[in-house]
């Protein structure tokens, strides 16, 4: 069932267009990260959709949620760089913002010790937030996000400023969050991508240039990549090979040559028979897959 | 010094008091506050010699809220 | 309802925590004293600052109580108004420019409860600290001087204070209209200064107009009753003071949080 559906969102800012024509549906209960280079308008979209920021043009529309109803009771946003109230202890912010989402002062709290147990502030809890270190804001930003228990959060870049174990943790919290809520994030790097989330979509210059699960991704994009090193110029052994219809693209660096090919069978054998017949001087034979990072870099420089 | 018998204590005590109050709130302040605008000492400086208004400055511009 | 008691009482407790709960009714006191205390002891102030030639006779007529508490409320409407102006001009601004704003108002928070809270606490802290000012100042001509009908200070004061509302509620207007504070305070001073000057110079026409509430103060301390048109400016005030709100909250609501 889709929980959120976007219709020709269109978004400039004076002449320049930073959203054109977004079309997308997502789907409750799944993890979908909003994958791009920076500057591919991730931020504007989710500011869009938390209601933050109105559309110059074009549809948001939350399904089960009836018209007229504030959306921003069904949905948690984290910004990039989430700013508190200095003066407030950790608890404080949470339970008041607890409140601000209509919750009672009383589950306001219950929910807020949870939270702060949750993601592991707990000890910090009566401290000035403006004693806060950077991870430990993100934290309480991801915790003031699901207070709600929102039907849908929006986290922008939440684990780029994070160190590398301060990501991990950060990560592995979205991901125990995707039983309970459907998760949209939005990051440059495709790895936080692929370790978590069911869903990319790639945005570049506005535009959604490629969209899908992570299968859908693979078996659409990922071929078989050849490796082939000789003791000598690759180029003296391979130059009538690279003309075979079965490959796709070559490229020969001096004694190496690499080929994304498609149909592997026929190129695998005729190359080795050839290599057993005329004795060649083999140093490397390599066969792999195209990752989605080759397709990330294909999609960003189309 | 003459004005000094003069004075009605009773009316300059009360200002005393809430000026030495300014003071030590503004002072306190400026000891737990991270950061202030311009540098810190010299906000310490206003404070302990500017009377009255050194500590009023120092809530009005000196302190940067959040 | 009990949306609007947290953001409210959020305001309080910020201003506990900044002390402006402290500073700001001291500086109105201090204000309030300042005027009655150095008029009353000018002669002797002047005598110990020397510089006299031997022989000089200074004869400085006792002014009127009243006189000495229009001094004060001068002090009020100069001084007093700065710093409100000071002391309110970030209240929007202040949270949408850190960004703290972008994180309260993705909750179901109205946008009419944000503004009207922070404007509801500042009303409180400001009318707190002019009472206690003007307290100050009316016991301290009492003491020196001579007493003033306490009837006619209070409703001096209040017709003063509506004054100062409409002030507060100007600035809360720029403070929710531009990003930044500093803009937000000199809009709102010029705004008061023009408003200020225009109703002086054209009296006779603006007789409604807010700025005209000091006289409308002062008339009541010196004839004990209200002059003519004080309370249509009453009314007036306190109407534009909703209406400022009102728009307040549209601006707000119409500009983009995230720039």
């Amino acid at each position: 069932m889709s929980i959120i559906k976007v219709d020709n969102l269109v978004k400039s800012f004076g002449d320049i267009k930073v959203i054109k024509n977004l079309s997308f549906m997502l789907e409750q209960g799944k993890c979908i990260a909003l994958l791009g280079p920076n500057g591919a308008g991730k931020t504007t979209t989710l500011r869009m959709l938390s209601g933050l920021m109105k559309p110059s043009s074009g549809d948001i529309s939350f399904s089960g949620i009836r018209a007229g109803t504030d959306i921003r009771s069904f949905i948690g946003y984290l910004p990039q760089h989430p700013v508190f109230y200095e003066w407030m202890s950790g608890e404080e912010f949470l339970v008041y913002v607890g409140q601000l989402a209509r919750l009672s002062k009383k589950e306001s709290k219950k929910r807020a010790d949870e939270l702060l147990e949750l993601v592991g502030i707990s000890e910090s809890k009566k401290r000035r937030i403006g004693k806060y270190s950077g991870g430990m804001k993100q934290r309480l930003g991801i915790a003031q996000a699901i207070i709600h228990r929102p039907k849908m959060i929006m986290l922008d870049e939440p684990v780029s400023a994070l160190d590398p174990f301060g990501r991990r943790e950060v990560l592995q919290l979205l991901d125990n969050l995707k039983q309970e809520t459907t998760v949209l994030f939005s990051t440059h790097i495709l790895n936080d991508a692929e370790e978590i989330c069911d869903e990319i979509l790639f945005l570049h210059d506005g535009e959604i240039v490629e969209s899908g699960t992570m299968e859908q991704l693979n078996s659409r994009h990922t071929q078989s990549k050849m490796e082939v090193v000789f003791k000598e110029p690759a180029k003296k052994f391979l130059s009538e090979f690279a003309q075979m219809p079965a490959i796709e693209t070559f490229s020969f660096e001096g004694n190496k040559a690499s080929f994304v090919v498609k149909d592997l069978d026929i190129v695998k054998k005729t190359l080795l028979k050839e290599a057993v017949q005329k004795d060649w001087p083999l140093v490397k034979f390599e066969i792999s897959r195209t990752t989605l990072e080759d397709i990330f870099m294909k999609v960003v420089k189309k | 010094m003459e004005i000094l018998e003069t004075v009605n204590w009773a009316l300059i005590l009360p200002i005393l008091i809430i000026q030495l109050v300014l003071f030590v709130v503004a002072l306190i302040d400026l000891v737990k506050i991270e950061k202030t605008n311009g540098p810190k000492w010299l906000w310490a400086i206003i404070i302990l010699f500017v009377n009255i208004i050194g500590p009023i400055l120092y809530f009005v511009i000196g302190r940067r809220n959040h | 309802m009990s949306q609007w008691v947290s953001l409210f009482k959020k305001e309080m407790l910020e201003m506990a925590r900044n002390f402006k709960w402290i500073w700001v009714p001291i500086t109105f006191i201090l204000l309030g004293v300042m005027d009655p205390l150095t008029t009353f002891y000018m002669p002797q102030i002047l005598d110990a600052a020397g510089g006299l030639p031997e022989g000089t006779v200074i004869e400085i007529p006792t002014p009127a109580p009243v006189d000495v508490l229009m001094m004060s409320l001068s002090q009020f409407s100069t001084i007093g108004v700065l710093l409100i102006i000071l002391t309110s001009m970030g209240a929007v601004a202040g949270e949408r420019k850190s960004g703290v704003a972008e994180l309260i108002l993705v909750k179901p928070v109205s946008y009419g409860s944000f503004i009207t809270t922070k404007w509801a606490a500042m009303l409180c802290l400001l009318w707190v600290s002019f009472l206690a000012g003007y307290l100050a100042s009316w016991y301290y001509i009492s003491v020196l001087f001579e007493q003033i009908p306490i009837v006619e200070v209070f409703i001096s004061f209040a017709i003063y204070g509506i004054w100062l509302s409409f002030v507060l509620s100007v600035t809360i207007f720029f403070s929710s209209l531009f990003k930044s504070p500093g803009a937000a305070g000199a809009a709102s001073l010029a705004f008061v200064i023009i408003l200020s000057l225009v109703s002086g110079t054209l009296a006779h026409i603006f007789e409604w107009s807010p700025a005209q509430l000091m006289g409308y103060a002062e008339g009541v301390l010196r004839t004990g009753t209200l002059q003519d048109h004080s309370v249509s400016s009453i009314v007036f005030s306190v109407a534009c003071c909703i209406v400022i709100l009102m728009g307040s909250t549209y601006v707000f609501k119409k500009k983009e949080l995230a720039s």
